[in-house]
């Protein structure tokens, strides 16, 4: 029972680190309806953008994730004007195909910047906390705190602002929202930096559980872009409970199937999804 | 219409170019055909920190023989590719090396999955394969003689692996590694070591690109080891070692020297790879070529695949000066010519082996990483080993053995 108690609480812990990527990635979807794998470079220009921001400037982390998030959020918008924009109309194929290439160009231009080496953020390490068999780690369920925080405003802000609605009904019915006098250039602007600023916070969560280099974000791509899949494309909420249920699978195949299946398993568990259910666990048209 | 007919002029200029450049052939090729050398290394991916330093050992080899006059006269070139430390993308550049560029030989591949993928085009193609990767599998595979390493077998590695943890009193080992080619030979001879001594051991392999392996570490810590062996390469090894202190794991701690490395020591809080052992095969530190290659580089201490890599360079254009031919097939027959005739001139350098071997001496080379004498499959017949220990942030060294 502990055991698989455990793994549960684990699997939250991995969840929510890819929860958050996963979100941006879902809202992009949402609105541009084109899969962006450049978010796995936008993870790691984050995690590299909160380190320059913690290590060298010596900022606490608070501070540091809001410039990860700002930054990437920038370079995303940057990227997608100068890039992707152009593509939109060849259909969403093109699109992700040239978010690929996208990702290879910024992953080297961070390697160019900072080098290829590991890089750890500036704090301490804790050791876990401990009821009875079950250990949690106290940095676990900071990010975990940070993680659900950044959910629910973004969910906030999706429900009851202006935009967060304009962006909804972009993601609905683009036509009918430009017909209410949205412009949906504008609201893709700001999708796109709230998915790739997104995607930089989950870069500096992760590489604060581990640490940070050029790969960072493309080691964690599949499992996000499986998160969201699973969830739903498109359905934010869909990205949140896809991402734990990733984790919580990954982790409780673990106590019956050798580790170096983990991939697989989560994998497996999309499979099963899509053959029974292809539109994802809260996502509502069919895929 | 376009005129084909050429002037009888024309036709005799042409003749008796082509009759002068028959006459003299070596007008046409000496400068006209480098020999061509590929490095094929990690310069991203987890072998990235050690990749660029050993292309520039390799270059600063050739600059120097290509200032000394070339190998037979002819220039040498280097090209130099990424392999990524990823199979995938080491077969793609070893093809473009072999199909493209032409190369007589390739340097430096690292990682054991890379050198397995890429070896069979070697062989097929006839070129000559130097690796510094470590899985007893590499040399047992039919590569004819066009494949040589300078570092020791997993074999061997494990067993002083297992050894090691003896001898720190460890009576309970867990070896903890990702998928890599030589896991299973490593595991094997760590276990050999340990049950000769009244131990026991268990082994986990795990995802190596996962950002948390909490439920990997509890299934380890279920086994009650006293000594824990990491398998990895620095990424991983880094989380591991960070969710065992989180964990409050206080035994012995032993990894492989490149994967902690002090890249990694810098990377992670002093006290989570505080205490570690790593154990590396130990270049010849002292030696005529390692104080040359320290000198030409300006790495103090390099590490142990560029003082390996600048062996191969040498021994590979003495090969070919030694053969007065550089292809594969040339190379593989004049490599052990080079590094271990009997009773030939001890050599540490390929300028002053060249010139032996125009002087018709016997050679054999004694290189940075070490004797560099291969058996007939192609692995080196000796080896030290160093043993280091991380103590407050600083990697110490413990013996050298």
């Amino acid at each position: 029972m502990t055991l698989i108690l455990q793994a549960v609480i684990n699997g939250l812990m991995t969840g929510t680190l890819i929860a958050v990527p996963a979100i941006g990635f879902s809202a992009i979807f949402a609105v541009l309806r084109y899969p962006n794998f450049a978010i796995a470079s936008y993870a790691t220009i984050g995690a590299f953008a909160a380190w320059w921001a913690n290590a060298i400037l010596g900022l606490p982390v608070i501070p540091a994730i809001a410039i990860a998030f700002l930054i990437t959020g920038c370079i995303g918008v940057g990227a997608e004007e100068t890039a992707l924009k152009r593509l939109r109309g060849n259909g969403a194929l093109i699109v992700a195909i040239a978010s690929i290439a996208l990702n290879l160009v910024l992953e080297n231009i961070v390697r160019f910047i900072f080098g290829n080496d590991m890089k750890g953020y500036d704090l301490p390490l804790l050791r876990d906390i401990r009821f009875g068999d079950l250990r949690i780690g106290p940095q676990q369920l900071q990010s975990l705190a940070l993680a659900v925080v950044i959910m629910a405003v973004m969910f906030l802000f999706l429900r009851y602002t202006r935009f967060g609605k304009a962006m909804r009904a972009v993601a609905d019915n683009p036509d009918l929202a430009r017909l209410k006098g949205i412009d949906p250039a504008r609201i893709a602007i700001v999708t796109v930096f709230l998915g790739a600023g997104l995607a930089g916070v989950g870069g500096v969560l992760i590489g604060l559980d581990t640490s940070i280099d050029p790969l960072t974000g493309y080691r964690v791509l599949l499992s996000v872009f499986a998160a969201a899949v699973l969830g739903g494309l498109g359905s934010i909420p869909g990205a949140v409970v896809g991402a734990l249920a990733l984790g919580i699978a990954e982790e409780l195949a673990l106590i019956v199937v050798p580790a170096t299946y983990r991939t697989a398993v989560g994998f497996v568990a999309i499979l099963i999804m899509l053959t029974f259910r292809p539109r994802g666990i809260l996502g509502e048209r069919a895929a | 219409m376009t005129e084909l007919t050429a002037s009888r002029r024309q036709v005799l200029a042409g003749a008796t170019a082509l009759a002068g450049s028959a006459a003299f052939p070596c007008f046409a090729f000496a400068q006209g055909a480098p020999i061509r050398i590929g490095t094929l290394t990690p310069l991203t991916g987890a072998g990235g920190p050690y990749g660029p330093v050993m292309v520039k050992a390799v270059k600063a080899v050739i600059d120097e023989v290509n200032a000394a006059g070339g190998v037979n006269g002819r220039k040498v070139e280097l090209i130099s590719e990424d392999d990524q430390t990823n199979p995938e993308a080491g077969v793609r550049a070893a093809r473009k090396l072999i199909d493209i560029d032409k190369v007589s030989a390739i340097l430096g591949t690292w990682a054991s999955s890379v050198t397995t993928a890429v070896a069979p085009l070697c062989w097929e193609s006839k070129t000559f394969l130097c690796t510094t990767s470590g899985a007893d599998s590499i040399t047992a595979l039919p590569h004819q003689g066009y494949l040589i390493r300078t570092q020791p077998t997993t074999t061997l590695q494990g067993k002083k692996f297992g050894e090691f943890a003896i001898e720190q009193k460890a009576k309970r080992v867990f070896f903890l590694s990702p998928q890599t080619p030589f896991a299973k030979s490593q595991f094997d001879n760590i276990t050999m070591a340990v049950k000769a001594a009244g131990g026991e051991t268990a082994s986990l392999i795990y995802d190596d690109k996962k950002p948390a392996y909490r439920t990997e570490i509890d299934e380890v810590l279920r086994f009650k080891p006293d000594a824990i062996v990491f398998g990895g390469y620095t990424p991983d090894t880094a989380v591991m070692l960070k969710d065992l202190y989180r964990a409050d794991f206080k035994g012995t701690k032993i990894a492989f020297g490149y994967s902690v490395n002090q890249k990694l020591v810098e990377s992670v809080p002093a006290e989570v790879v505080d205490k570690t052992f790593m154990i590396s095969p130990s270049p010849a530190e002292g030696s005529k070529a390692y104080d040359r290659l320290v000198k030409m580089i300006g790495v103090a201490a390099p590490d142990p695949y560029t003082t390996q890599i600048y062996d191969h360079i040498n021994l590979v254009l003495m090969a070919i000066a030694m053969a007065g031919d550089s292809s594969g097939a040339a190379i593989k027959d004049a490599i052990r010519k080079v590094s271990q005739a009997p009773g030939g001139a001890r050599i540490d350098n390929a300028i002053d082996g060249i010139k032996a071997i125009a002087a018709k001496q016997a050679v054999d080379y004694d290189g940075a990483s070490g004797p560099c004498d291969f058996t007939e499959i192609g692995d080196i017949s000796d080896s030290k080993f160093r043993y280091e220990q991380v103590q407050g942030g600083k990697i110490v060294l413990v013996k050298i053995g």
